[in-house]
């Protein structure tokens, strides 16, 4: 039984100015999949989330979300519509409480934000006790935490993630591949782009490996896991 | 006794306005992303209206100041897409050289369009020069209530719905983050707007409150306010909200007491003075800034 289709992107490349950010790029995600986007910095993995977002414009190609075109969208629309990023550098929010940028999260949320906020404190312990801090002052790993629970308030048919493992310690790096691994068992769909790309393959269900722009390998994770080229470029060789 | 008394209830008047002048420029400064030197000047532009609205009734005040509320939303709305481009580069000191030009437009407008250019008077009645309370040669009259309780009233409000609200955590979100506010699904645009459209409300608020205080209003009193408030938000830290109302109040209360012991033109130098001090001293603001 083939899982429906959450997003489908068609051949998109993106320029700013002379620079060609992304390159005939297709990519497709199903519900209940992690997919992993892997490559080095300024492959592209950022550009492509942004652009699913509507940050950036689509030069010639198309986005589908759920079926429905999205690639001119407005991105609060697009937002709306249930896609979400938890983005490099997790754009916390740092002057406003723990519980306020939970608050933000849920903007577009029509109701239920009690619901969401109780899974949310299940999912993260210390926001609860923490919850009327100033969000400036957790740790690395916890503003990564609480960028992820502010993704979930608004209870997105997506979830997309640029480079979580990004500065965190270890310890907090095991922390968040086991917690993207249990909001996927619950349900969630989620684009994951990696520099980690031992630790992305290893939860993922397929990715993508992304150079300069374009994709050059496509498979499932195993597969990529395996390939030599990746190997040799992203996982240490061997 | 009674004068100290006297020059504080006059000083928390007057800086009860410059703390609402302060919290509409600082409004946009934060969420529009612009910086509006011409905002006191579309304040000015606003009391004119309220002078024709009062003028075209025959003194119906209720009419005139909903009128000049709105006269207020609706100038600060139209010079909203005049910065769109700018405010979205955040191209700051472009928006500070837009905002004179419109400075100048709106100048134009006072000096020579409306009434000839003659400075206009307002109705004696309207600055309620009844004595409510005295204490000795002290009196605080029902236009100073009025102001202080209107204009802090006004700023109390804004600053409820900016922290206790789902928009004005929009507000704070845009201010502290336009590219976390697009990511959230915050609509830029339509946030913006909204922003000055409360800023030209506060203006017309604060319009209303220096028609009665002043009696009067000349083309060039938008350029005395423009450095008022400018000095203001540079003393307390451009944007900064809770800075911005209590430098107000302090200038005021400074000014009353330059007025009451020293002498009436040497208020200008108060101003002037604030944007020295804190240029030389602490340029990014005496208080901390935080939104």
């Amino acid at each position: 039984m083939a899982k429906p289709n959450i997003l489908t992107v068609e051949d998109v490349s993106v320029s700013y100015g002379m620079v060609k950010a992304l390159s005939h790029v297709s990519l497709e995600i199903n519900e209940g999949e992690i997919v992993a986007l892997i490559g080095a910095n300024g492959s592209g993995k950022s550009t492509l989330l942004e652009t699913i977002l509507g940050i950036h414009r689509v030069n010639s190609g198309k986005i589908l979300f759920m079926r429905k075109p999205i690639t001119r969208m407005p991105t609060d629309k697009i937002v709306a519509s249930g896609i979400c990023l938890v983005p490099e550098g997790r754009g916390i929010l740092a002057p406003m409480t723990v519980l306020e940028n939970l608050q933000m999260g849920a903007y577009h949320l029509k109701s239920g934000f009690d619901k969401y906020l109780e899974r949310v404190y299940q999912h993260f312990s210390f926001i609860s006790e923490r919850s009327k801090q100033k969000a400036g002052t957790l740790s690395g790993g916890q503003q990564q935490m609480l960028s992820i629970g502010r993704g979930l308030m608004s209870a997105p048919k997506l979830l997309m993630m640029d480079e979580p493992s990004l500065g965190l310690a270890p310890v907090m790096v095991e922390e968040l591949f086991k917690t993207i691994v249990d909001l996927n068992r619950e349900g969630y769909t989620v684009l994951l782009a990696e520099q980690n790309a031992y630790k992305a393959l290893n939860i993922a269900h397929r990715g993508y490996a992304f150079e300069t722009g374009s994709i050059v390998l496509s498979g499932t994770a195993e597969e990529l896991a395996g390939n030599t080229k990746v190997r040799n470029a992203y996982l240490g060789g061997g | 006794m009674d004068i100290v008394l006297a020059q504080v209830i006059n000083g928390v008047a007057v800086g009860s306005i410059y703390a609402l002048l302060a919290t509409g420029f600082n409004l946009l400064f934060l969420v529009g992303g612009v910086f509006q030197f011409a905002y006191p000047h579309l304040v000015v532009l606003t009391m004119y209206t309220f002078w024709l609205v009062l003028k075209a009734t025959g003194d119906n005040l209720a009419v005139s100041i909903l009128a000049t509320i709105g006269a207020g939303m609706g100038l600060s709305v139209a010079t909203e897409p005049l910065f769109r481009p700018l405010a979205r580069r955040g191209a700051i000191v472009t928006t500070f050289i837009l905002s004179l030009g419109i400075v100048i437009v709106f100048s134009d407008i006072m000096n020579r369009q409306i009434h000839y250019g003659i400075p206009i008077g307002f109705p004696p009645a309207l600055s309620g020069q009844e004595a409510l309370a005295r204490w000795g040669l002290a009196t605080i009259t029902i236009g100073q209530l009025a102001t202080i309780l209107g204009a802090i009233g006004a700023v109390v409000g804004f600053l409820y719905m900016l922290y206790r609200t789902k928009r004005g955590r929009a507000f704070r979100t845009l201010a502290q983050s336009p590219f976390v506010a697009r990511l959230i699904g915050i609509p830029i645009t339509k946030t913006s707007i909204l922003s000055y459209l409360i800023a030209g409300l506060l203006g017309g608020v604060s319009a209303v409150f220096l028609s009665m205080s002043l009696g009067a209003a000349a083309g060039s009193l938008g350029n005395i306010l423009a450095v008022k408030v400018f000095a203001v938000a540079m003393f307390a830290g451009l944007g900064n909200l809770k800075g911005g109302v209590i430098a107000g109040l302090i200038l005021g209360l400074v000014e009353s007491f330059v007025m009451g012991y020293l002498r009436g033109d040497w208020v200008y130098a108060v101003s002037l003075g604030m944007i020295l001090v804190v240029v030389m001293w602490k340029p990014e603001g005496l208080f901390s800034s935080d939104v």
